[in-house]
């Protein structure tokens, strides 16, 4: 069984990588799981035709009938999960993670599962943020970035957390904004980091068409060059045997990359 | 603090104490259902309320604020208090819980003071001094006693890392020695016509049981001879209202047995420093043996041959441990005070009269 979590800054687009190669998995025939750890339980929408589902922890709350299936199953039978959690400012999201993902592992997870995608909130903020990272759960870790600064710098943090929990990172994922060099840019920053660049997912205005239809990019335009970005990354995570604990840099030394490739 | 292993007291007990001591009627612990409870046993014994909004898991992954709410409006229904001190807990306090807002929300009639405070917030005295703090922000207290309480609390936190239990990184609890031998020795001198000093340096309600070694010498005094001087931090002018009251408890059965204090060396939360003046007091009386009952530590210049009597195994380990052989443990005073309005008999005094009754017959 593959258990990878997908990090990196707020918004650089996670949760769009995460479903859509959750989608390439699952159109291979794979057992795939998609564990959205946002409380705003919004990750999945795209695998489930826009549909915003009920929270794993809600029912966890409301019921203790455990019989029933913790999933919803999503485009070509993903099975869909969003652990949800407090409304801002309230509560705690990051107990909320460790409890859903420890009852998902002792209740549901066994060993007919291929792959389990943990779609994990922006960085590792905190102890129940890093909980997908621990023993058990994910045995491998892949950053999101893009060419700025501000994505670089949140995944050197995140490469941080890995070296104090000494998790293994599969690699960076290039989710393109269109900087000049950006290919070379976070080639170059993973290898700083002692990790490499697994995937270059380019910038594409029917993502956005897709997620507007509350598909992913599998399903909305299965034969477009992008949905093979998503594939190939799909491929490579899943034959992907180069796993390191990262050494983060000086974010002083991203400055110095980004100048030098300006 | 960090190198301290044995247990000792959070600044959440310390909170609720001094609630108690404000005269709060009902203490509302915003955490999981366990949280301060031998304490709150203790403080239900002494009268005061302890509700517990029990939370659980899936209040802390979702918040508590709503159990909050209904706790404290039906507080108000079916206690009608006047003062309600809303604690919080480690629980709580670490994700964040607004015990401000909630208070607000319930709208109940009381005076509520919400205590932001865990256990991981430093020593306990911090938790009293955020309760002070509270007080005074709600006109409760005026700002020259809060002042004045937070100087003592901060002594008090200071003596316990300079000669206290928090001296050393972990102390075995003792028992200490037998009050039969140390007995002997105060009516070994008091028949001799030798001078002993009493010295009551207590903290809050435990005096009721430590002054009873006063009666216990005068008992014996005035059967067997000798000269006796007392000097005791019970001055009824000095604190919360609920803290005079004991002294006056206290000075009303000394009255009641002949006794007068010869010297007020504070109040009954001037501990830390009564102990100086009291020490002060002695330097030219001509003092045969000393007997100083409470927080001993406090004096700051202990003889080998004082004889202290203390309540907490761990006091008395560190007393033994400096070499002082005559430290006697009143264990379990704390328990046995909650709800006591005079003065409670000590194993040390039960001893002495035993003693002396013993020598009469």
């Amino acid at each position: 069984m593959k258990q990878i979590a997908i990090y990196g800054k707020g918004g650089i687009g996670k949760s769009t990588i995460s479903a859509n190669i959750a989608a390439a998995f699952a159109e291979k025939g794979l057992n795939t799981w998609y564990i959205g750890c946002d409380p705003k339980a919004d990750g999945s929408m795209t695998l489930l035709g826009g549909r915003k589902i009920g929270t794993f922890l809600e029912r966890l709350r409301s019921s203790t009938d455990t019989t029933e299936p913790a999933y919803v199953l999503g485009f070509k039978g993903v099975k869909c999960i969003e652990t949800g959690g407090p409304i801002a400012g309230v509560g705690c999201a990051g107990r909320g993670i460790i409890v859903a993902v420890q009852e998902l592992y002792k209740r549901y997870f066994n060993d007919d599962i291929d792959v389990i995608i943990y779609d994990v909130p922006g960085d590792v903020v905190c102890g129940g943020f890093a909980a997908p990272l621990r023993e058990k759960f994910a045995n491998e870790v892949y950053i999101v970035t893009s060419g700025e600064y501000l994505s670089l710098y949140a995944a050197n943090n995140i490469a941080r957390g890995l070296e104090n929990l000494k998790v293994n990172l599969g690699g960076l994922v290039c989710n393109s904004r269109d900087i000049k060099n950006e290919e070379r840019i976070v080639d170059k920053f993973a290898e700083m980091i002692g990790s490499g660049m697994i995937g270059f997912i380019p910038r594409n205005p029917i993502v956005r068409e897709c997620e507007n239809r509350g598909m992913t990019v599998i399903e909305g335009f299965p034969n477009s060059t992008q949905a093979n970005a998503y594939r190939r990354l799909a491929e490579s995570i899943l034959k992907n045997d180069t796993l390191v604990v990262p050494k983060p840099v000086d974010p002083e030394e991203i400055r110095v990359l980004l100048r030098e490739n300006e | 603090m960090s190198d301290v292993l044995h247990p000792r007291p959070s600044p959440i007990i310390a909170a609720m104490y001094t609630l108690r001591d404000l005269d709060a009627d009902v203490i509302v612990m915003h955490g999981p259902p366990g949280c301060g409870f031998t304490a709150s046993r203790l403080l239900e014994e002494a009268g005061v309320t302890v509700i517990t909004t029990g939370m659980q898991e899936n209040d802390l992954i979702f918040g508590a604020e709503n159990r909050l709410v209904e706790v404290l409006k039906r507080v108000d229904l079916e206690f009608s208090p006047r003062i309600v001190g809303v604690v919080g807990t480690c629980a709580s306090m670490i994700i964040g819980e607004n015990l401000e807002a909630a208070i607000k929300k319930a709208g109940i009639r009381s005076i509520v003071l919400p205590i932001d405070i865990h256990a991981c917030s430093g020593p306990n005295t911090v938790g009293a001094i955020k309760v002070l703090e509270v007080a005074m922000s709600k006109g409760i207290i005026p700002r020259e006693e809060f002042e004045r309480q937070k100087e003592m609390l901060m002594r008090a936190t200071a003596l316990e890392r300079e000669r206290g239990m928090t001296s050393k990184p972990y102390l075995k609890p003792h028992r200490g020695v037998t009050k039969l031998k140390v007995a002997r020795m105060i009516l070994d001198a008091l028949s001799q016509s030798k001078n002993v000093a009493v010295v009551l340096n207590a903290k809050k309600e435990t005096a009721y049981r430590f002054a009873d070694v006063m009666r216990a010498v005068e008992y014996a005094r005035r059967r067997i001879g000798g000269s006796a001087v007392y000097v005791a931090n019970v001055d009824p002018n000095i604190g919360l209202p609920r803290i005079r009251r004991y002294s006056a408890d206290i000075l009303r059965d000394l009255k009641d047995e002949g006794i007068t204090i010869d010297f007020f060396s504070g109040g009954l939360d001037e501990y830390p420093v009564a102990g100086e003046k009291a020490a002060k007091y002695l330097e030219d009386k001509s003092i045969d043996l000393r007997i100083i009952c409470g927080l001993p530590h406090a004096i700051p210049d202990l003889k080998k041959e004082d004889i202290l009597v203390t309540d907490q195994p761990r006091e008395l380990r560190n007393f033994i441990d400096s070499g002082f052989a005559y430290a006697v443990g009143e264990i379990s005073t704390h328990s046995m005070l909650m709800g006591a309005r005079g003065i409670v008999h000590s194993e040390l005094g039960d001893t002495i009269r035993e003693l002396v009754d013993g020598i009469n017959k």
